[in-house]
Formats: structure tokens, C-alpha cells, sequence
């Protein structure tokens, strides 16, 4: 008897093979898309330029426009060689480099919000002593910076350290051989290359930034960013009232990716 | 010398890769660097770029020693296995991309660029991106790069193993011609011991971290220092043998006495050596003459297994003492059962005494134990 027919192949129905991913896929997109669009059918009947010119949206908008990108520069600046170096060292206690870069990400922003103030509020050390000199650490645009920063950073780490990983280091030896130091390198090959993944990360970066509001609340309530006086309005006037900021924020965060994007030459936020 | 590793030791944790090597490379020679993968040649190339600090040992490039260097104060060219062309860079940048660093001045650099592009046949792909390169061009772009620097020393680690056989061999022609043409010191990495042998005018033979055998081609192959290198460079019949004599220089192998030249190497009376002798140096003849005083030495047997391999037959012949031995039949191969014959040409059997075979076999274990 042959194999063949003591076990017959079981008949194929010949479905694709993606259908049922892409079912399930399908299920978390209309969860996605239905609130956005519920939420833009609001629009028709709010006054959104006529609330975004009020002084204290504008105030709102200014100090947004002003921290996140600050934010976002800092975390990149300071972001990026962690990231280098993280994808090509290994070294004692990297396991808890790896966990610190993590953790603003799985702390509560709130949380995260408080341990900030445990560390530089008002009467701590830190605080106090920045407070006597002139520059609060809380209720302050630099406040806000402080918050932002701890909350959106870990997303360039993260994301630039892998774009590293995944270029190889023989690139990087090959330019050592061809007579550049450390840091030239640094600049010509490996940044270049893993460019489209830095990208990526900052614009992850600038958009958690401009939209923080846990952590914020917690350090810096006053002056009001676009998230702090969305929740003041929600609170005094229901969901119409926050219709013309949270457009203006999305708004923002969409130029921003599309400039990135543009000017970055990356073909999707995250593509490797 | 151009180059010179002085006791190179290297470990990787508590691994030995590289111990206690040593060598040299005269100007313009272009030696291979053979061993099996995994024998510590990349760890010898890295040491000597500068991409691996050596555990002890120095290393030395025109007689400056250059082993706290970084690799970019050393004036040493690389290849790799893999690509390493900058994909975000034409080709006349990346050929370029090494002078740049070097303070020439952009008029020099530019015919410089051209000079090397045209060396390597690839003029005309000057403004491509490695992208969109044949695997072979991309290889000879990579030459370009590490040679329009003008190094003291080109290192090609395993640079033509990740191609096809065809374009490997007419690469392996290229750089024998660029090499030629160019007179650059060149270190060839290989795992791959006819393409060591066709290019090199010298071989260094790794084994296991160490320096199984440095001379010619020829030499290595005819007269091997090692058993290791005896059976790395083409094949190798090893046969165990006592030593009854030793003026003349006498062994009894396979039930026979056998006289080996006067020159062999003769370890004391009733000792158990190791001779090795290539399929290829062995002739069979009907048994019916065995016994006769023939001017080469032969030993009786019956064949065992003929295996037809197109150009040649490999007939195995188990002796009267148990040891099988293959060797090469051109044509008119006998069969399987048939009693043979075997003569051995007495200037090319090695012998090798067990001391040899001890450390390398232990150094085996060792390894599969790690």
C-alpha cells in the first residue's frame, strides 16, 4: 500500500493564505478609524478658527510649538550615541542600561510625572536650588521640557539603536582601514546608514512630545501646552470645545511627519 | 619586511584563536594564509588592521611597530567576504572615500580615482551605486578602494568565497594580475587550498590557532612539514609503520619492509610512526609480481571498493596488515576483490612520528570539547 493513501493529504479548500490575518487585522483598523471619524463629524458645527485665535489657545499652541521640538532635539542629541553605543558594545550592566531606557515607557506618564517632581520639584535639593537662581524646574516651560523628554525619548533610543544594529559593522572597520578616526566614521558611515531609522524615531519621538499630558500635569500644569488646556477645556466645556485644539495638534504632528518624511527621504515612519 | 607578526597570541574569553604565530611578508610577495574556518586567520587579519587588539605580540608594518595603533594610523587595505562598498556612495566616491582622508589634494585624488577605476576595468561604472553592480564588479570596486590609498599591505579575507565557482576563478586571475601589476604586499585569507596554491608564491598553513607549515606551494605539497599539512593539501593516505633501521632509514608497512630515502626523517629503532603518501604517487600492479625485487617498494593487498570519479578511478586496497589505502587509477582499473600490488615511490612517503600526531590530535579534542 503506499504512503499516499494511508495518509491522504487532506483536501485543500485553497483559502489565501493571509485571509485570516487579515481579518483580524481588518477588525483593529475600523477600531481605529471609527472614533477618528466620529470624532472629525463633530467639526461642521465648532467655530475652530474662530476658538484657535483666543488668547489663551494661542498661548496654548506657542508653548507647545516651543518645547516639543526642544525636547525632541534633546533626546536625539543625547539619544542617538546611547543608541550607537548600545548597538555596538557589550559591556557590564548593559541589561540595566537596556531596563532604565525602557522604563519611561512602561511607567504611567503620570507616574513618570511624579518621580519627576520627587526629584526636581520645588523642595527638593534640585529644585530649590534651580528655583533660587532664577530657573524653576516646575510650572515652567523648562518644566515641560523635563517632562516631554523623559516621556518621549526612550522611542529615538530605541528605534536609532536598531537602525545601527542592523548596519554592518565591517562598514565601519573598512572606514577605520581607509584612515578615518572614530567619529568621522561615526558621521560618514554609520549615521548616514542608519539614517532612515533615526528619522523614524524622532518623528515617534516629536509626536509623543507634543501630545504628552501625564507627566506634564504632574510637573509643569502652568503654562499651559496644547494637551494641559485641552483637558482645562474638556473639563469646563465637553467634547465640542476641545474639537479646534485636538485638530490643531493633530494638524501639527501630521506636517511635521510629512516635512520629516519629505526632506528624510524615508518611505514609511518605520520600514526596517 | 613589510610586515612582521612576532608571537601574535589572541584569546576570545578563555578560547585560544591565534598562539603564538609568527611571520613575515617581504615586499611584493603575495602569501595565502590556509587553514580551515575557525583555524584564527581572521583573528591574525583583524590584529593586524588593527580591528583586534592581540592578547601579546607585536605587530609590525615596515618595521614600525603598530600594535597600540588604531587602525586608521596603519596604512593597510581590507577586503572582506561580504561587501563593505558604502551603498550611499557612487563608486567614484567610495574609490575616493580613502584618499579623502588622506590630504590629497582634489586634483591628485581625482586621477588617482580614475588611475585605480581603470585598474580594475570599471571606468565606465564611475557614477553607478554598488547597488547596481554584478557581485563581481563590486568585488573589483572594493580592490579599488583599498588600494588607491597605496597601503603598505593588502589583506584579502576570504575576498572570493561568497561567489560562484566560475567567477571566482576569473577574480582569482584578476588579482593575480592586480597584484602583479600593482606590487602590492598582499595576504590572502583562504579556506579554499587550490585557490591558495594557484595564486600564492608562498603558503602559510593554519591548524587550530597555530602555524602548521610556511614555504612554496610545491614544497608544501611534495614534502609536507606536518601530517596536518599533508592532509590539507590534496589528498593523503596515512598509514601506521614500526621503524627496524635506521641506516638505511627501514620501516615495515602494510607487512613489508620498506627502505625510505636517506634523507627521511627516522625516529628510533621500534618506534610507531605515521606515513603518508598521496593516491597519486601510488601504482598498482597484478599480484602475481609481488615479491619480485622491483626498483620501488610495494606491499600486497586486495582491492576493496573502485570508485569511478570521471577523470580518474580511486581504487582502495585493504593490505594483508588491515590498512586501506587509495589510490589513483587512470585507466584499465581492476575490480573489486582482485589481488594488487601497491608500490610506493620511496622519495615520497612522509613520516611522521606520533609526537606530531599527539599534540594535533589533542589540540582536536580540545576543540570539539570547547
Amino acid at each position: 500500500m503506499s504512503l499516499a493513501r494511508r495518509f491522504p493529504t487532506r483536501r485543500s479548500s485553497r483559502l489565501p493564505e493571509l485571509l485570516v490575518p487579515a481579518l483580524l487585522g481588518a477588525l483593529v483598523l475600523v477600531y481605529f478609524a471609527i472614533p477618528f471619524v466620529a470624532f472629525l463629524a463633530r467639526t461642521g458645527a465648532v467655530d475652530v478658527v474662530g476658538e484657535l485665535s483666543t488668547p489663551e489657545a494661542r498661548v496654548a499652541i506657542r508653548n507647545s510649538l516651543l518645547t516639543a521640538p526642544i525636547s525632541t532635539a534633546i533626546s536625539t542629541v543625547l539619544g542617538v550615541p546611547l543608541a550607537y553605543v548600545l548597538a555596538r558594545r557589550s559591556f557590564v550592566g548593559k541589561r540595566l542600561v537596556e531596563a532604565l531606557v525602557i522604563l519611561p515607557l512602561i511607567v504611567p506618564p503620570v507616574v513618570g510625572g511624579a518621580m519627576l517632581l520627587t526629584a526636581v520639584g520645588r523642595f527638593t535639593p534640585i529644585g530649590a536650588a534651580a528655583a533660587a537662581v532664577g530657573i524653576p524646574l516646575t510650572d515652567s516651560l523648562l518644566g515641560v521640557i523635563l517632562a516631554q523628554t523623559f516621556v518621549a525619548a526612550p522611542f529615538v533610543i530605541i528605534t536609532a539603536r536598531a537602525g545601527f544594529g542592523a548596519v554592518d559593522e565591517r562598514l565601519e572597520q573598512a572606514s577605520r582601514s581607509l584612515g578615518y578616526g572614530p567619529l568621522s566614521t561615526f558621521w560618514n558611515v554609520s549615521l548616514p546608514l542608519a539614517r532612515g531609522a533615526i528619522v523614524a524615531g524622532i518623528v515617534l519621538t516629536f509626536a509623543r512630545a507634543i501630545g504628552e499630558f501625564g507627566a506634564t500635569m504632574m510637573v509643569a500644569y502652568n503654562p499651559r501646552t496644547m494637551p494641559t488646556r485641552i483637558w482645562v477645556e474638556f473639563i469646563a466645556g465637553g467634547i465640542d470645545a476641545i474639537v479646534p485644539l485636538a485638530l490643531a495638534l493633530l494638524a501639527i504632528t501630521l506636517v511635521v511627519l510629512a516635512a520629516v518624511q519629505r526632506f528624510g527621504r524615508v518611505p514609511t515612519v518605520i520600514d526596517r | 619586511m613589510i610586515l612582521e607578526l612576532e608571537a601574535l597570541t589572541h584569546r576570545y574569553g578563555d578560547e585560544l584563536a591565534v598562539d603564538d604565530v609568527s611571520f613575515g611578508l617581504e615586499e611584493g610577495e603575495l602569501v595565502a594564509l590556509l587553514g580551515p574556518s575557525g583555524c584564527g586567520k581572521t583573528t591574525i587579519v583583524q590584529a593586524i588592521a588593527g580591528h583586534v587588539r592581540p592578547t601579546a605580540g607585536r605587530v609590525r608594518l615596515r618595521d614600525r611597530d603598530v600594535t597600540d595603533q588604531p587602525p586608521e594610523a596603519r596604512r593597510v587595505g581590507l577586503v572582506f567576504q561580504e561587501s563593505t562598498l558604502y551603498p550611499h556612495m557612487t563608486v567614484r566616491e567610495n574609490v575616493a572615500y580613502g584618499l579623502a582622508s588622506r590630504d590629497t589634494d582634489a586634483q591628485e585624488r581625482a586621477e588617482l580615482v580614475t588611475e585605480y577605476l581603470e585598474l580594475v576595468d570599471l571606468r565606465d561604472q564611475r557614477d553607478a551605486y554598488p547597488a547596481e553592480l554584478s557581485g563581481g564588479q563590486q568585488r573589483r570596486v572594493e580592490l579599488a578602494r583599498a588600494l588607491a590609498p597605496q597601503p603598505d599591505v593588502l589583506l584579502l579575507d576570504e575576498p572570493l568565497s561568497a561567489l560562484d565557482r566560475a567567477l571566482r576563478e576569473r577574480l582569482r586571475e584578476e588579482i593575480a594580475r592586480i597584484q602583479d601589476e600593482t606590487g602590492v604586499t598582499t595576504l590572502f585569507v583562504t579556506h579554499d587550498q587550490a585557490e591558495a596554491m594557484a595564486l600564492a608564491d608562498r603558503l602559510i598553513v593554519m591548524d587550530d590557532g597555530r602555524i602548521s607549515g610556511d614555504g612554496t606551494p610545491r614544497t608544501l605539497y611534495e614534502s609536507p612539514p606536518t601530517p596536518f599539512v599533508a592532509s590539507f593539501l590534496g589528498r593523503s593516505n596515512a598509514l601506521p609503520a614500526t621503524v627496524v633501521a635506521r641506516e638505511p632509514p627501514t620501516v615495515t608497512l602494510g607487512g613489508r619492509e620498506i627502505t625510505l630515502r636517506s634523507s627521511a626523517r627516522s625516529p628510533p629503532v621500534g618506534a610507531s610512526v605515521t606515513c603518508h603518501v598521496r593516491p597519486e604517487d601510488l601504482s598498482l600492479t597484478p599480484s602475481t609480481d609481488a615479491g619480485a625485487d622491483g626498483t620501488a617498494p610495494s606491499i600486497p593487498g586486495e582491492v576493496a571498493a573502485v570508485t569511478d570519479v570521471g577523470r580518474r578511478y580511486d581504487v582502495t586496497v585493504r593490505t594483508e596488515t588491515g590498512d586501506e589505502l587509495v589510490a589513483e587509477v587512470t585507466d584499465d582499473p581492476p575490480t573489486a576483490g582482485d589481488r594488487v600490488a601497491v608500490e610506493l615511490p620511496r622519495d615520497r612517503i612522509a613520516v611522521f612520528d606520533p609526537a606530531e600526531y599527539e599534540r594535533e590530535h589533542l589540540a582536536a579534542a580540545n576543540e570539539t570539547r570547547g
